[in-house]
């Protein structure tokens, strides 16, 4: 009871002293898709994501209201990094919906214009408003009124301290004449957070550690909770102790600062409120223990990328990889070996599959290359001989159809299927199925499609344990005939590790290259994004893999993604172009429609 | 038949189409033409490849027979074929056989999407011999002085698997067409369209916003002639804002969620 009536006074006072304004509210998911496009129609980078970023701690005087509360040390704030444009996750401060709206699409217009990222705040934000009203001219009258509501909902100057009120004016000066204030005059505390501006500059995070290799099974996508929003991570060791924590979560995340706190959250709540818990850190500190436990929240956590050691392997044939931060391509990074599956058993067709297969047969023999010479036509190059004699001969009939017409189908085409076999691939999908069940009786279906279309084909899977180890496994080749052994080895296929894309992708562009066949398509199975258990993650293993498509089309390869990622449309655009994907809404689709698409792909 | 109906042979205009240079490529063109040189021009949708044809036709003072290519669009197509009419079979010359006849310039749009047989007619015609081996009718024409064969294709957007084989490409003098500079095209724009300065530069900051995300979120980028469509509309008194929906946005992309996004960025320059 008494609990309760806790969580009620916190509840009810959280609301008076925030002034938000919920039912104005604006879902950064809503909107995303129109800012991050915004983003990049005003110069924005193509790599960088539309992503919710963690609150930031702005150190400046609190209300009454807010201090009786416990709230208000935080604010949503607007910045760009390598990875992504952070935006607030909600935006409600201001009373009306479409002023709310304004200051997302404000906001992604700043970070994509930005002119001074070098100088100090108050004359960076300055620039960046001035450089995007410049142009905009809707963009500078809807400013015009979020600067209105702005200072409305700042605090009031009459009940500053002297030196505080200074700086308030100075920063209300700037909003109203951009360009107009040179300096912000001191005072004991930080303004006001402005959330017309960009983030202040934050000090340099923690160095990334590398080298003890996790576990695989850390990467389980399992996942009972999962939440978009990012949260500031810095890499930590893991402390040395024993005790209830290790109990908590896997990518074994706290501080110091923060340890007492994660914990007696979680034990408050169990697992219900795991993300609740996460916002309330400042910096989720990571540890790089080995032990994985199953996950409980998925998240994403703004790491600093890791430099890792970069240094060349050894060997012959190792793989290049692109380095989007040196704009390198530094090579011999990886390792692939590859991997026959030879004590996979041979095996017929599983029996499920079997009406499919039927279909398919059926649909692929109609579309075998065959040289069609049609008589008797309207229009053709040729005349036909048959029907012109026949028609001086009777000097009868219809006028017409005395042409010859050559249609010819000669598909000259070698295709090679590339599916992803990471860890990933083991979630589940509904109906008892996993991931790799689907991406295995695609792999089968396929086959028995292009079986009976006689265009040459092969089959590889893929995994990764960091750059040494980029696991390609054999499943057909191009010169193997399809039957029981090769079933057998797509039947064996099982998830493991996790998904360096590019270098697969450089792997499969070589031996695809080497078929001499007039269309050659390097279609791609995957169910999410390219990472790896190193600094392979994020923006650098986009990167890499827009650079191995890039050579791959130069090579004069076709590449295609399939992929049952619902949220790729955030990223696989600027890999793959707008229209070389499709995203497969229910996994469990995927069998029936790869070969399908296949058809049309080739056509 | 369809062989009139696939080329549309333009006579000497009295006014020469409206063009507005962006480099040199009117002298390269002319230079071209004097030396009987073939030309490629490449260059993205709506650049103006086809008004620039036009004007240096007109210019020149040449005929000009322009052939959309379509995938199905054979050799004979362009060469010409035998037809039937009551009293026999008869020769009939396609658009390229008239051209070299009576000279003029036979320009063919999108010459990638053309079947490939058509590369083996171009070929004698493009490198010195400047001949027209027509093997139906057993004739070899050449190529009288006032002809020249001008193609253009886009590489933006043609089949990976269906560009000019490097040996048709260097044939050609090529002539990469991009948009204009940003001051050009207003200029261009206001010219073309009627509206003032202010409202063609609008037009030019939104066109090079839009084409900024071409490849992620469209296609392709939304070239000149899309710019003064909707430019044409706003002169005529439309609302900018309905003007730039249905000139610019709807054209770019059918799919809801991408001309909802496109409809935010013209708001930015248009809104209110």
């Amino acid at each position: 009871m008494e609990e309760q009536v806790g969580i009620a006074w916190h509840r009810l006072i959280s609301r008076f002293a925030a002034r938000r304004f919920p039912e104005a509210a604006v879902l950064l998911q809503d909107i995303s898709r129109d800012a991050a496009l915004l983003f990049r129609a005003l110069g924005g980078d193509h790599g960088v994501m539309v992503q919710a970023g963690a609150q930031s701690s702005h150190g400046a005087r609190r209300s009454l209201l807010e201090r009786l509360a416990g709230s208000g040390f935080k604010a949503d704030l607007a910045w760009l990094d390598r990875q992504a444009l952070r935006l607030p996750p909600l935006v409600d401060v201001f009373p009306d919906r479409q002023l709310n709206r304004d200051l997302y699409f404000w906001l992604a217009a700043l970070c994509a214009a930005d002119p001074r990222p070098d100088q100090p705040w108050l004359a960076r934000n300055q620039a960046a408003v001035l450089a995007v009203s410049g142009d905009f001219p809707g963009l500078a009258a809807r400013y015009g009124r979020l600067v209105a509501a702005e200072i409305a909902r700042r605090p009031p100057i009459s009940r500053m301290a002297p030196d505080e009120a200074r700086q308030e004016q100075a920063i209300r000066d700037a909003l109203q004449k951009p360009g107009s204030v040179a300096e912000l005059p001191a005072a004991r505390r930080p303004p006001h957070p402005v959330l017309l501006w960009l983030r202040p500059e934050l000090p340099a995070a923690g160095k990334p550690r590398f080298g003890a290799r996790p576990e695989p099974a850390s990467q389980a996508a399992s996942a009972l909770q999962s939440d978009k929003k990012r949260r500031m991570a810095e890499h930590a060791e893991m402390p040395e102790r024993k005790g209830g924590l290790l109990l908590f979560r896997p990518e074994s995340i706290f501080s110091w600062t923060e340890y007492a706190k994660v914990e007696h959250e979680t034990q408050e709540n169990e697992d219900q409120d795991l993300a609740r818990a996460a916002d309330d850190l400042d910096i989720i500190a990571v540890a790089q223990d080995s032990k994985s436990v199953a996950k409980k929240l998925r998240m994403s956590l703004d790491l600093s990328p890791a430099e890792g050691d970069g240094s060349p392997l050894e060997g012959n044939g190792m793989l290049p990889e692109w380095d989007y931060r040196s704009h390198t391509l530094k090579p011999d990074q990886c390792r692939v070996n590859t991997i026959l599956l030879a004590d996979a058993l041979p095996c017929a067709l599983p029996a499920h599959l079997k009406r499919d297969q039927q279909r398919l047969r059926r649909q692929f023999a109609a579309l075998q290359p065959l040289r069609q010479r049609l008589k008797a036509q309207p229009e053709g190059s040729e005349i036909d001989i048959d029907p012109y004699i026949r028609h001086l001969a009777h000097r009868s009939g219809a006028e017409g159809g005395f042409y010859l017409d050559q249609r010819k189908r000669d598909r000259d085409l070698a295709c090679l299927l590339l599916a992803d076999l990471s860890l990933s691939t083991e979630a589940w999908v509904g109906d008892g199925r996993r991931v790799i069940d689907v991406i295995r009786d695609s792999l089968f279906l396929f086959s028995e499609a292009l079986s009976v279309s006689r265009d040459r084909f092969a089959l590889y899977g893929f995994s990764s344990k960091q750059r040494s180890d980029v696991r390609f496994h054999t499943l057909k080749a191009f010169n193997e005939p399809y039957g029981d052994a090769v079933r057998g080895r797509i039947n064996a296929v099982s998830p493991g590790y996790y998904t360096r894309m590019g270098a697969a992708i450089r792997r499969a562009a070589q031996i695809l290259e080497r078929q001499k066949a007039r269309e050659r398509l390097l279609l791609l199975l995957t169910d999410g994004k390219p990472n790896d258990a190193d600094h392979y993650e994020g923006r650098y293993g986009i990167e890499d893999t827009r650079k191995a498509l890039i050579a791959a089309r130069q090579q004069g390869l076709r590449p295609f993604c399939v992929t049952v990622d619902q949220e790729a449309h955030e990223y696989l655009p600027h890999i793959f172009g707008k229209d070389n994907f499709i995203i497969i809404r229910k996994s469990s689709e995927l069998p029936a429609r790869l070969p399908l698409l296949y058809a049309l792909l080739t056509r | 038949m369809t062989v009139t109906s696939i080329a549309r042979a333009v006579r000497v205009p009295s006014l020469i189409p409206r063009y507005t240079p962006t480099g040199d490529e009117i002298e390269v063109f002319e230079l071209a033409h004097q030396n009987r040189l073939p030309v490629l021009i490449k260059g993205p949708t709506g650049c103006g490849k086809t008004r620039f044809v036009e004007h240096m036709a007109a210019r020149l003072g040449l005929a000009l027979y322009t052939v959309s290519c379509h995938d199905d669009l054979s050799a004979s197509d362009l060469v010409g074929r035998h037809l039937i009419d009551a009293s026999g079979t008869y020769w009939s010359d396609g658009p390229l056989t008239q051209a070299v006849r009576h000279g003029g310039i036979c320009y063919l749009d999108e010459v990638v999407e053309a079947r490939k047989d058509t590369t083996v007619v171009l070929h004698a015609l493009s490198d010195d011999r400047r001949i027209l081996p027509i093997d139906r009718t057993g004739e070899q024409l050449e190529a009288p002085p006032g002809f020249m064969l001008v193609v253009s294709y886009n590489p933006g957007y043609q089949h990976l698997l269906k560009g000019l084989k490097p040996s048709t490409r260097q044939r050609f003098v090529s002539l990469a067409f991009g948009f204009p500079e940003a001051g050009l095209e207003g200029e261009i724009v206001a010219g073309e369209a009627g509206v003032d300065q202010a409202t063609a530069k609008r037009l030019v900051t939104l066109a090079n916003a839009l084409r900024s995300t071409a490849d992620h979120d469209l296609e392709e980028a939304p070239g000149t002639r899309l710019i003064v469509d909707a430019a044409k509309l706003i002169a005529a008194g439309c609302d900018p804002r309905v003007a730039c929906r249905a000139a610019i946005v709807e054209c770019l992309s059918d799919d809801p969620e991408i001309t909802r996004a496109l409809m935010v960025v013209v708001l930015a320059i248009f809104g209110d």
